[in-house]
């Protein structure tokens, strides 16, 4: 995304008052324009410097970073041990709660109820 | 100093800046020694491996007249809120399938919804820039409607995404076209901080998507346009942590993984990735050579990992849902070819809170349930 900063960088705005022929409106307001337009720039050349001072920072640390087959492992044990109710083979407890979607379920409307083999009788 | 020299010191900071950043997604790809499925490969881990009866589509909740875009279930087990583009938001019961609340939205184009922790609000967002929050135990007015009970307004683009901070009522985070997100109080309805923008590690582009983390609810993780994902801390609005480069596509959807250390993406580039969020590292890529021509590759619209994260659910613009086992990065079932599966893209889903159920949305107009009806062995 282009910075406010930058739109007006390409706005021509570099010419010095006096190179030009004097301009019918007050010149107070060129005055201010110019004022702004320094304003915005170094408001946005100081987030720049600190993006590069939080830039260096990423550098330095990556420098002790360890590889991803650390963070591999860590994927792989972590998905180990823990009871998961869509698995076919899974580490218990079995929580009788995930049945619920293959029992009988009191409607008002009718004997609504699935079988275990789950097709969707309606 | 002139505003010449100025603009020569921005074109130079700016230089920097884009030279440091290629330097370190250099080093970063250096770091890649291997990926998840070659790690579990080598230590002897086989892949899940499901009968074609095993997970099954146990309900299908009809109402909706137009696509469903969005879904999302209460931290208790049973309810879902789903957004339509016939403008509506409906509340289910999906053990029963009744529709407990119908809500008609003054602005039709919604794409997201949400439930509040408690189960007792629902809020969206879509193409008026704005979040809406319904109380669901409001009194209905005389169209029989829920009126809103508060509009988050502030973003400057759509709102393309929305979720509640879990076990936090009052606040929550939406992202934008205006390539922000932001950090609301509900109960004020005041923008407590805005992520990006005119900040140089904002996103670049639509943000389409956020996850925030359960383990850590001061961090989320948003998805853009931009191709990248970004890692954010709640309290730090200035700065992305950390951005994740791969993508060579739009990401769409982005998921915590459920170590609360790493996360998914799911992308136009056809492809889901794991990212370990400390370091950066993009652990894994989830490709599939898919049916048709060239010219009509699916997009990733939506994923969600099983309780343990060993599986992965991703939806697919051309109706397809793959499980994939996370570890060895293989599509163990598509639920797309199942008996009374959807009959076309699958743009959302998302799974229970204890994990026995999972819930997809289509353009089809329904949703449908899906759980394990095979035979479970606990070992």
């Amino acid at each position: 995304m282009e910075t406010e900063s930058e739109r007006m960088a390409t706005n021509g705005e570099d010419a010095e008052p006096e190179a030009r022929p004097q301009p019918s409106h007050p010149r107070p307001l060129r005055r201010t324009g110019d004022f702004l337009g320094k304003h915005r720039l170094s408001a946005a050349i100081s987030r720049l410097n600190q993006e590069i001072q939080y830039l260096q920072a990423e550098l330095d640390e990556i420098e002790t970073m360890k590889p991803s087959s650390e963070a591999c492992k860590a994927v792989v044990l972590s998905t180990e041990g823990k009871s998961d109710a869509l698995l076919p083979v899974t580490p218990g407890p079995e929580n009788p709660a995930w049945h619920r979607w293959f029992q009988r379920v009191p409607s008002s409307h009718s004997r609504k109820w699935w079988t275990h083999k789950g097709s969707d009788v309606s | 100093m002139s505003v010449a020299e100025l603009k020569e010191r921005h074109i130079a900071a700016t230089a920097t800046v884009n030279s440091l950043r290629e330097r370190l997604k250099q080093k970063q790809q250096l770091l890649v020694d291997t990926d998840v499925a070659a790690y579990g490969r080598s230590q002897g881990r086989s892949a899940i491996s499901f009968v074609s009866t095993d997970l099954v589509c146990c309900r299908t909740l009809q109402g909706h007249t137009g696509k469903v875009y969005s879904l999302d279930w209460t931290p208790e087990k049973n309810r879902i809120v789903s957004a339509s583009q016939d403008g509506r938001l409906i509340v289910w019961n999906a053990l029963t399938s009744q529709k407990t609340h119908a809500i008609k939205l003054q602005c039709p184009w919604v794409v997201t919804c949400a439930f509040a922790p408690n189960g007792q609000s629902v809020a969206c967002g879509g193409l008026n820039s704005a979040c809406s929050i319904f109380n669901l135990n409001s009194q209905v007015d005389r169209d029989g409607n829920i009126p809103v009970s508060q509009i988050l307004t502030g973003h400057k683009g759509y709102v393309y995404s929305c979720q509640y901070v879990p076990d936090q009522e009052t606040r929550l985070i939406t992202s934008s076209g205006d390539q922000t997100c932001i950090l609301w109080d509900v109960t004020t309805g005041q923008r407590i901080s805005v992520f990006g923008g005119e900040f140089p590690s904002g996103h670049t582009a639509d943000v389409l998507s956020v996850s925030i983390n359960s383990s850590n609810s001061n961090m989320f993780v948003s998805g853009s346009c931009d191709t990248t994902a970004r890692l954010w801390d709640t309290r730090i609005a200035s700065r992305a942590v950390r951005t994740y480069h791969g993508h060579q596509g739009e990401v769409n959807t982005v998921k915590l993984f459920p170590d609360g250390q790493r996360f998914g993406t799911g992308s136009n580039d056809s492809t889901c990735r794991l990212y370990d969020m400390r370091t950066g590292h993009q652990l894994q890529v989830y490709s599939q050579q898919h049916d048709g021509d060239d010219n009509d590759i699916p997009t990733v619209t939506s994923i969600a990992f099983s309780i343990s994260g060993r599986l992965l659910f991703a939806g697919y613009s051309s109706g397809a849902c793959y499980v994939w086992d996370t570890l060895l990065a293989e599509v163990i079932l598509n639920l797309g070819e199942l008996q009374n599966s959807h009959e076309g893209c699958i743009s959302c889903l998302g799974l229970s809170s204890d994990g026995s159920a999972l819930c997809t949305g289509s353009w089809d107009k329904k949703l449908k349930i899906w759980a394990f009806g095979g035979q479970r062995r606990v070992i």
